[in-house]
């Protein structure tokens, strides 16, 4: 185990996590059960009070989870001088790379999750009957499931990564020309695949910000459209991915045969920043569908559109902030 | 919202220019810095000069910089005298030089330290790399 203060917050976040999401789990999905169930109204006002309850004590944990993605990497980075052969996170993440991987694929899901609830409830909590309650608690207990696995790895991996492991970096594994994220393109647009992928990014991208605007501007929050918003997020997300991988972070670090990027986040910090735009945005897209989705029911259906167009907003604004830092990062190159 | 967006202008800005004084020194194919001993140097047709911190960085450029390559210069790891990659003698053994990339290939100058290393490490002989 390698001790620091990150992961020791890490380990101590992880142990209140673990504790809070069982209580938490457990009691939401309690309350939901009994919530069904007609009662007079000294039942109803005391199983009112211990879903606030739940709530408060939830929402803070919940929050904390959200602060956890960033602070896993800020903790992985901090690892690299301590283990032979790491120059980025990637040399971390090849000490347990079954769990990390794991944890990687988990925190987006559950950030996405967590902001997705947290927007359901701040809607519900306008209203004054709290229509939205029992689905509050279901989702709750299903997200607490998701947080203890989270909060669990985040622990064995803490105390599994051991100062003295020998691993090689990503030099090895993200420039061998039989690379995945290669031969894919290459596969469709022939061995000069860089610029037709860039330009691919650049067209769905756009699209997308104008598909938003269309629907901010004649206010089309129709389900089908939404989800149709959601799906071609996620397409722009993998296309963003793959672009970054193959063309940008090669440009942006001047490193044209490096397509690592975590060595991006290391040697030009600010693509941090991009890569938290560009994820608030496309989450943003998919929240504003999933509020739709579980939001539109009794008095909540009243200011969802509101809701809604905050969302897009959010959306509207984060993706294009990380289109002009992209931009900005290729002119200046 | 403007403000933030001029902040974000200023930070790609700044963040540009200070990657690129960082990037001095340091491999042209993965960023790290370089341990002269194991650097391997390119000289490309239109005269400019490509620098690895390992062996197994310069081979991976190798393969897509074939064709713009004039010469290929590495460094005899017992004196640190730069050589032409043709006049050295490479051997692979259980010793790594640069752990990031687990580069075992040994590059020496001469016969006798390249054989002394072969019978101490365990080692084999592999042919030039860059060629």
């Amino acid at each position: 185990m390698i001790l620091n203060a990150l992961s020791i917050t890490m380990i101590f976040i992880g142990a209140l996590s673990v504790l809070l999401a069982i209580w938490g789990g457990i009691s939401s999905l309690i309350l939901y059960r009994k919530w069904k169930r007609p009662s007079g109204p000294e039942e109803r006002t005391s199983l009112e009070d211990r879903s606030y309850l739940v709530f408060l004590i939830m929402v803070i944990v919940l929050l904390i989870r959200l602060i956890n993605w960033p602070l896993f990497y800020v903790t992985l980075q901090s690892f690299i001088s301590d283990i032979e052969g790491a120059m980025c996170i990637f040399g971390v993440t090849q000490v347990k790379p079954g769990l990390t991987r794991l944890l990687e694929f988990l925190k987006p899901i559950i950030f996405f999750l967590i902001g997705g609830w947290l927007i359901l409830n701040h809607l519900d909590r306008a209203t004054k009957t709290s229509p939205l309650m029992r689905r509050k608690l279901l989702l709750l207990s299903i997200i607490s499931l998701f947080v203890l696995v989270d909060s669990l790895g985040d622990i064995l991996l803490m105390i599994g990564i051991t100062p003295e492991s020998l691993v090689s970096c990503c030099t090895t594994v993200t420039d061998i020309l039989n690379r995945p994220t290669r031969t894919t393109p290459v596969s469709i647009f022939g061995p000069e695949y860089g610029r037709p992928l860039q330009t691919l990014y650049f067209i769905t991208h756009l699209v997308l910000l104008g598909f938003i605007g269309a629907n901010l501007k004649f206010r089309i929050f129709r389900r089908s459209v939404l989800g149709f918003l959601f799906l071609f997020s996620i397409l722009n997300a993998s296309l963003f991915l793959l672009s970054q991988i193959e063309v940008f972070a090669p440009a942006m670090m001047h490193l044209p045969f490096h397509h690592c990027l975590y060595c991006l986040w290391q040697y030009v910090p600010d693509s941090i920043l991009l890569f938290g735009f560009f994820s608030l945005g496309t989450f943003s897209v998919g929240w504003g569908f999933t509020t739709d989705l579980f939001g539109k029911i009794g008095e909540a259906t009243d200011s969802l559109p509101s809701y809604l167009r905050n969302i897009y907003w959010f959306a509207f604004f984060f993706l294009s902030a990380a289109l002009v830092m992209l931009i900005i990062h290729l002119l200046v190159d | 919202m403007a403000l933030f967006v001029i902040l974000v202008v200023i930070s790609s800005a700044l963040g540009c220019q200070g990657e690129r004084k960082s990037m001095e020194g340091r491999c042209d194919d993965d960023g790290v810095k370089i341990e002269p001993l194991y650097a391997v140097y390119f000289t490309l047709r239109d005269g400019t000069e490509k620098k690895f911190c390992s062996i197994a960085c310069a081979s991976l450029s190798f393969s897509e910089l074939r064709g713009r390559i004039k010469e290929v210069i590495v460094v005899d790891e017992r004196s640190g005298i730069k050589i032409h990659a043709v006049q050295a003698l490479y051997v692979e053994s259980e010793v790594v030089t640069v752990p990031h990339v687990k580069n075992r290939i040994h590059v020496f100058g001469s016969r006798e330290d390249a054989i002394k290393h072969l019978d101490r490490f365990s080692g084999k002989w592999v042919d030039n790399p860059f060629q």
